[in-house]
């Protein structure tokens, strides 16, 4: 008998497309994350280093999506337990797309008073999308366990 | 009532404990009675043992990516070694060629510009913001002024800490030294001195050894290489963070947060304090409070999201063994003993799990044989 709430399982593809698009949302602000550590803001304009970070990442997202449809079948027949690399890896994104955010905002002239504010906020929301893909996706219930 | 009897079985027990004990205790009145000649042996094991156990400690870093190459098919040995020692060097020496005159920039502008305004601080203002209030302010400043005890103190303790730094100058500097050339000998030789340390034990325990041998390295090396990476992606996020805010000397701050991350529980306080009480006395910037949060967020996100992910739940030990075990190993090795302390209590707790495991199976083994006999 097939029980009822059994965990979704997952193909290769859905994970990959999940990764890859989280990615692509988070390119530009991973970028920004990394031109603010190193200060490399401070000598470039920064309204013309977007510009052409956003068309860099618009020629990927399509060069990506084209690899994933040409891999589709192929992925779809791979499956694993969990997906505890790729769920790491998305964590990863996500912390540092969370910063490159708000280093979006900080580049856009925001006012710093609020960063903080933002931060919380922000961060609260994408641990929510951690969580339930975790859940939903990657087989990890990430707070049943710890 | 009746008396509870005592069985041969424990009452041989309890004999035995007896005098394995006293036998102990006997050793230890006879061994301190040449208390000179064994610290003098002691002083030479934990010479040698500091840069060996770095090296052995670093070669699970480094072991899984010469490893990988080889798989990949980058070789022979040498080669890999070659390769990954290079690259090494190369970030490290980045990291340094970038980080360093940043740092010492931001240093130098901290005397030159806020040190000034802290010691003013300590003068004047302290006396209105002090916790206890003014009257226990004065009480203090009076005793302090009175007594001298400051000044004495600071002749003590000066002289100390420069003596205790040059003391442990040598060992570092010769630990770091030493430490590329045995990685080298170690890493090139990885297999042959794993099966030269194999021919030493009894052939009755070579496939229980070689068991051991390899859950230490998988528990050890998972812990290191994620501690490792851990310490740079928390650097780099406090880095960002603090300049985000607005901290001045948010460099400075954020890579003293990487590098303090690999003590456990203390790591944190220690990065923590000296931003939070600069902010407090600076009053331009982020306030306290706001640093305060930031850090505590820094070790939410660390504790419950990187530190499962990354090292896993097998090594998650509690507390209270961590905070021990940075106790005793940091009053036996000094400032290496702190840094290790983790890895070794996840060993010690390795190879007890180890120990229990045989002893059951053994237990197991013994009733099923005479069960069939």
């Amino acid at each position: 008998m097939i029980k009822k709430n059994r965990p979704k399982i997952s193909t290769q593809f859905e994970i990959n497309a999940i990764v890859f698009y989280a990615n692509m949302v988070l390119f530009l602000p991973l970028v920004l994350v990394i031109t603010y550590l190193f200060e490399i803001d401070k000598h470039l304009n920064i309204n013309d280093f977007m510009f052409w970070t956003l068309i860099a990442n618009f020629v990927i997202l399509i060069t990506g999506t084209i690899i994933l449809a040409i891999n589709r079948d192929r992925l779809r027949r791979k499956v694993k337990v969990t997906y505890k690399d790729e769920y790491f890896y998305l964590i990863f994104l996500f912390v540092f797309g969370l910063l490159g955010f708000v280093v979006i905002y900080d580049n856009m002239g925001g006012n710093r008073a609020y960063i903080a504010n933002i931060l919380i906020v922000l961060f609260a929301g994408l641990l929510y999308l951690a969580i339930f893909l975790g859940r939903r996706y990657f087989n990890l219930d990430y707070i049943k366990n710890r | 009532m009746k008396k509870r009897q005592v069985s041969d079985e424990s009452l041989n027990r309890i004999i035995k404990y007896l005098a394995i004990t006293l036998l102990i205790f006997g050793i230890i009145l006879i061994a301190m009675q040449f208390s000179d000649f064994w610290n003098w042996i002691l002083k030479a094991i934990k010479t040698a043992i500091v840069p060996v156990l770095l090296a052995y400690f670093t070669s699970l870093i480094v072991f899984p990516v010469i490893k990988y190459l080889e798989k990949k098919g980058v070789g022979p040995r040498g080669f890999s070694l070659g390769i990954v020692f290079v690259l090494t060097v190369a970030i490290i020496g980045a990291g340094f060629f970038y980080l360093i005159p940043k740092i010492v920039e931001e240093i130098t502008n901290f005397f030159n510009r806020d040190f000034q305004t802290i010691l003013t601080y300590l003068q004047t203002d302290l006396r209105d913001d002090f916790i206890f209030g003014t009257d226990i302010y004065d009480q203090v400043f009076t005793y302090i002024t009175e007594t001298d005890v400051l000044s004495s103190t600071l002749d003590s303790l000066i002289p100390n800490l420069i003596n205790g730094l040059t003391n442990s100058l040598i060992p570092i500097l010769s630990s770091i030294i030493l430490l590329p050339i045995l990685l080298i000998y170690y890493l090139l030789d990885y297999e042959v001195i794993s099966e030269k340390i194999r021919s030493v034990v009894p052939q009755k325990q070579v496939k229980n050894a070689a068991e051991l041998g390899s859950r230490l390295n998988q528990t050890v090396g998972a812990y290191l290489r994620g501690q490792v990476f851990l310490m740079v992606v928390l650097g780099i996020v406090a880095t960002i963070v603090y300049r985000l805010i607005g901290l001045k000397y948010y460099l400075f701050f954020g890579v003293l947060v990487g590098v303090t991350n690999i003590i456990p529980y203390f790591g944190q306080i220690i990065a923590a304090v000296p931003p939070i009480i600069y902010t407090f006395i600076a009053q331009s910037g982020p306030g306290p409070i706001t640093v305060l949060a930031v850090n505590l967020i820094l070790q939410f996100i660390e504790g419950n999201i990187f530190q499962p992910l990354i090292i896993g739940h097998q090594l998650s030990m509690h507390p209270i063994v961590i905070i021990i075990s940075i106790l005793f190993f940091g009053s036996l090795f000094g400032a290496v003993g702190i840094i290790f302390a983790s890895p070794l209590a996840a060993s010690i707790r390795v190879v007890y799990n180890f120990y229990r495991e045989r002893k059951h199976a053994n237990e197991i083994d013994t009733k099923a044989e005479a069960n069939t006999s």
